[in-house]
């Protein structure tokens, strides 16, 4: 038997679901979001729907100044408790925690995803985001930083956290009772990092990581996000609505690679996919319509004011769209801005088509169809250089989880597409990527 | 039925054992100190001890200088929140410095696990004391005392503000109406101190305990200000009867200025309890860890306890007598007049006398015998002022705390002096604490 290159798949989780007024849906269970016995029974679909990760996505601010405040829902946990709290319930699964780089110190992080990645026997994974936002730079007392230079900080920080990650080396650990020699100091690194942003003497006070170090993940799409995500990332989350916008991406990004002594299948680009499956296509189209429907205009034109940095409630919701700033005045999600604007030129749509558009997959690729249309679809995108694998975002839970895992699932694994058993008991495992030797290992000649 | 007063218990889990050398004894599972299912296994015994609470202690910049695994430390928040989902009763209590965190994510976790367990997390207070710790943070020095202090006192306030700023209550749910927020509960901070300075809002609404348990571990001056205001454990280190009854009365008297009754903080001294049925055995079984301490171990062991550096010296030659001024007037200095202090009281000459006598307890008090010596001793701080309940400090884990679960405990039990149930299903109602209220609520409850 051949082995047929397989796809990855991520379980984006949001509760009460991705799409923006999903809490609303009669199936939703809106009350639930901060119940932990709700979120494991969530966490246990996704491990039987053998999925390589939970994925966690996080803001440090909750919204509070958004003129949706009230009508959205606004609760959630931090995702390093909540991955914890799951690590101790599941077995196989990878727990990936989005964490910015904006507001903390890596000390702290590379601590916190190292005892995560112990705990939860190799498992944990970091996505790596910077924090826009005015909101969350109130939250820390201080002023947004501009685009360019969160990922000046951002770069050097994954740098800072690889240190950490490696300031002990594998064989540290001599563990010699009888002469008291519990490791071997001279495998512990002070990493003594003076850079512009920060400084850093080490080391960690945990042994080296399972995976040697947690999965990479990054999620920015921006040619700075490109860039860092050529140098550091092992998993890339990423928004295409065409088949031709993910590949022009996907080898953009590879082609970044080889710079950086990386061989293109030490990343994994899985973009993000809102499906919304029925036993008939006429079923979906009702469950989408469903969802549509359950938009008040109000949040609608509010959340799409958000993600093109204009006010659009002084326009008429079913014109188009007014002129939109340039680019280069978007200090938010810049690559998500693009997105939008994009699609309302290519399908010449209105403020109001687009929100209804945009409100559930944000800016993700929505697929609504029976289960072997919405395999057929991610079979395409994986058979021709778009995506090594998708990150799955149910637009309710848990229906929208449970369809995908009863019945897209075992679809994907007809085709011989996707395994029916766990490879391994790491993340790094099941998503086919070596462990990185520590940097500061000595070379040894042969 | 009288409902007699009871202690408070707290089980101090420092892996791979309280006592220095530990990790070579052959009753230590030390070779599991990364594993879940161990801190697991660990949890169940408090669990079944009845203990309110599990403690975590952290400190970070060690882990070469000790050439022991008890360098090593897991990140406490992590280690709870992992532990949440699989106890029941227990109480969650993790350390945190205010000194290099930010008072939005301390609030943020902090909400999240008292959530995620139902009520039964706590957040230990400290300020870290070591310039090595700065050095992992990009500052060349360690704040200093006072600074670092009145950092602990806003960082607290802007915490206990952020816990309320979206009230249980405000969650309304609405389907119908399309109303997920009563936004009238949502009282947005603005902060503006010497430190900090925030507006925002926190996404986890009030918990289940109002907030999250306040436990503060400093005894200098400072500290205990800082407790009296904000506290509801403390955990402290005394020696004798006196100097405990001292600090307990001291700090009880600070609470009335702010308004607080002297229930509403619990004061827990550690103890460091060797036990077995017999006391020679108990005693054997002390010097048998001592045993396992090398000289390279117990020297830099006591150099960081005198301030002065003994390492190389002759384990047999005596004390050093020089005192040395620690500028930093907080816990190493603390910490250095306890040593000093027990140098004295047990007329220890020599440099091995002293590391085997502190090897264990570091400073904290140390109790060897029989389950009901054992119980005699804890009973007179209990019943004469000078304790709330103890935090316990197990020798060696698992075995040192099995002993204590399986001897000490039930002795207590005997004596009505603890509990034989859990009184309820969060740390603040097996504490005996109230729940706070939400101080905006109150306010609107006067107009």
């Amino acid at each position: 038997m051949t082995n047929k290159k397989q796809l990855k798949l991520g379980a984006f989780f949001m509760l009460p679901g991705h799409h923006a007024v999903a809490w609303r849906h009669p199936e939703a269970k809106a009350e639930n979001v901060l119940n932990f016995e709700f979120i494991k029974e969530q966490a246990l679909t996704a491990e039987r729907g053998k999925f390589d990760m939970v994925f966690l996505a996080d803001g440090v601010a909750a919204g509070a100044t958004s003129a949706a405040f009230g009508k959205e829902h606004s609760a959630s946990f931090e995702p390093f408790t909540l991955l914890s709290s799951l690590a101790a319930v599941t077995k196989n699964i990878g727990l990936v925690g989005t964490v910015s780089t904006t507001y903390t110190e890596p000390f702290n992080l590379a601590r916190q995803f190292a005892s995560l990645d112990h705990l939860s026997k190799g498992r944990a994974g970091w996505n790596v985001v910077t924090s826009g936002g005015k909101e969350a730079a109130a939250n820390f007392g201080q002023d947004e930083l501009l685009h360019a230079k969160r990922y000046e900080r951002a770069h050097e920080f994954v740098d800072v956290v690889k240190k950490l990650w490696d300031s002990w080396e594998e064989d540290a650990i001599l563990f010699n009772q009888e002469e008291a020699q519990f490791l071997d100091p001279s495998k512990v690194h002070f990493i003594n990092h003076t850079g512009k942003w920060l400084s850093v003497a080490g080391p960690l006070n945990i042994p080296r990581p399972v995976q040697g170090h947690p999965v990479v993940v990054q999620a920015g799409s921006s040619d700075s996000g490109k860039e860092l995500a050529a140098e550091t990332a092992e998993v890339i989350f990423t928004a295409w609505q065409t088949k031709e916008e993910a590949k022009d991406f996907y080898r953009d990004v590879k082609g970044r690679m080889a710079k950086y002594g990386r061989s293109p299948e030490e990343l994994k680009i899985m973009p993000g996919i809102f499906p919304v499956i029925g036993d008939t296509e006429e079923e979906a189209k009702e469950k989408y319509q469903q969802l549509v429907d359950l938009i008040p205009e109000s949040i609608g034109v509010a959340r799409l004011s958000s993600q093109l940095g204009v006010d659009l409630r002084q326009f008429p919701v079913d014109g188009p769209l007014p002129d939109l700033p340039h680019l280069n005045e978007i200090n938010g999600n810049k690559s998500r801005f693009q997105l939008v604007k994009d699609l309302a030129d290519r399908e010449n749509l209105t403020i109001r088509q687009l929100y209804q558009r945009t409100a559930g997959g944000r800016g993700h690729r929505e697929i609504i169809g029976t289960q072997v249309q919405i395999a057929d679809q991610l079979q395409e995108w994986f058979e021709n250089e778009a995506a090594d694998g998708f990150n799955i975002m149910p637009p309710v839970f848990p229906s929208g989880l449970n369809d995908f895992v009863e019945k897209v699932i075992p679809e994907l694994q007809k085709r011989g597409i996707f395994r029916n058993e766990y490879e391994g008991t790491t993340l790094r495992e099941n998503l086919g990527l070596k462990t990185p030797v520590s940097q500061f290992a000595k070379v040894t000649l042969q | 039925m009288m409902t007699k007063r009871q202690m408070k218990l707290g089980a101090f889990i420092n892996l791979p054992g309280q006592h220095v050398a530990s990790w070579r004894y052959e009753g230590t599972e030390s070779k599991r100190i990364l594993e879940l299912d161990y801190l697991v296994e660990l949890a169940k015994i408090a669990e079944r001890g009845k203990f309110d609470t599990i403690f975590f202690a952290d400190v970070f910049g060690t882990p070469i200088r000790e050439n022991s695994p008890s360098g090593i430390k897991l990140d406490p928040l992590v280690i709870i929140s992992a532990l949440a989902s699989v106890t029941k009763n227990i109480g969650l209590t993790a350390t945190l410095t205010t000194t290099y965190n930010e008072p939005f994510h301390v609030a943020r976790r902090f909400a999240a696990i008292d959530h995620l367990s139902g009520g039964r997390a706590a957040w230990n207070v400290v300020t870290s004391a070591n310039d090595s710790e700065s050095l992992l943070f990009g500052k060349d020095k360690h704040l200093a005392h006072a600074d670092r202090y009145e950092r602990a006192d806003e960082f607290l306030e802007v915490v206990k503000k952020l816990w309320f700023s979206i009230d249980s209550e405000a969650f309304v749910i609405d389907k119908e109406k399309g109303q997920y927020l009563n936004t009238e509960k949502v009282n947005p901070v603005n902060h503006e101190g010497k430190w900090f300075k925030l507006q925002g809002t926190l996404d986890t609404p009030s918990t289940p305990q109002g907030h999250p348990v306040i436990v503060q571990a400093g005894s200098s001056e400072a500290g205990k200000e800082l407790a009296a205001k904000s506290a509801e454990v403390i955990f402290t280190a005394w020696q004798t009867l006196e100097d405990a009854q001292k600090f307990y009365r001291d700090v009880k008297s600070r609470l009335a200025k702010y308004g607080r009754q002297p229930d509403d903080l619990k004061i827990m001294p550690g103890t460091f309890i060797t036990v077995a049925k017999t006391e020679e055995e108990a005693i054997l079984k002390r010097k048998n860890l001592n045993s396992h301490i090398s000289p390279e171990i117990g020297l830099a062991y006591v150099s960081t306890f005198l301030g002065i550096d003994v390492r190389g010296y002759d384990p047999d030659a005596p004390i050093p007598q020089e005192n040395v001024a620690i500028e930093d007037k907080t816990n190493p200095q603390i910490r250095a007049n306890i040593v000093r202090g027990i140098i004295e009281r047990e007329k220890l000459t020599t440099l091995r006398e002293l590391y085997e006598h502190i090897a264990g307890a570091r400073g904290h008090r140390e109790i060897v015998g029989t389950p009901e010596q054992i119980a005699d001793q804890l009973e007179e701080w209990f019943l004469n002022e000078a304790a709330d309940g103890f935090n316990i400090m197990p020798p060696t884990f698992p075995e040192g705390f099995n002993d204590i679960v399986e001897l000490v405990i039930p002795e207590l039990q005997r004596r009505g002096l603890f509990r034989t149930e859990y009184e309820g299903t969060t740390l603040r109602e097996n504490l005996g604490l109230s729940v706070p209220v939400n101080p905006n609520n109150k306010q609107s409850q006067k107009i």
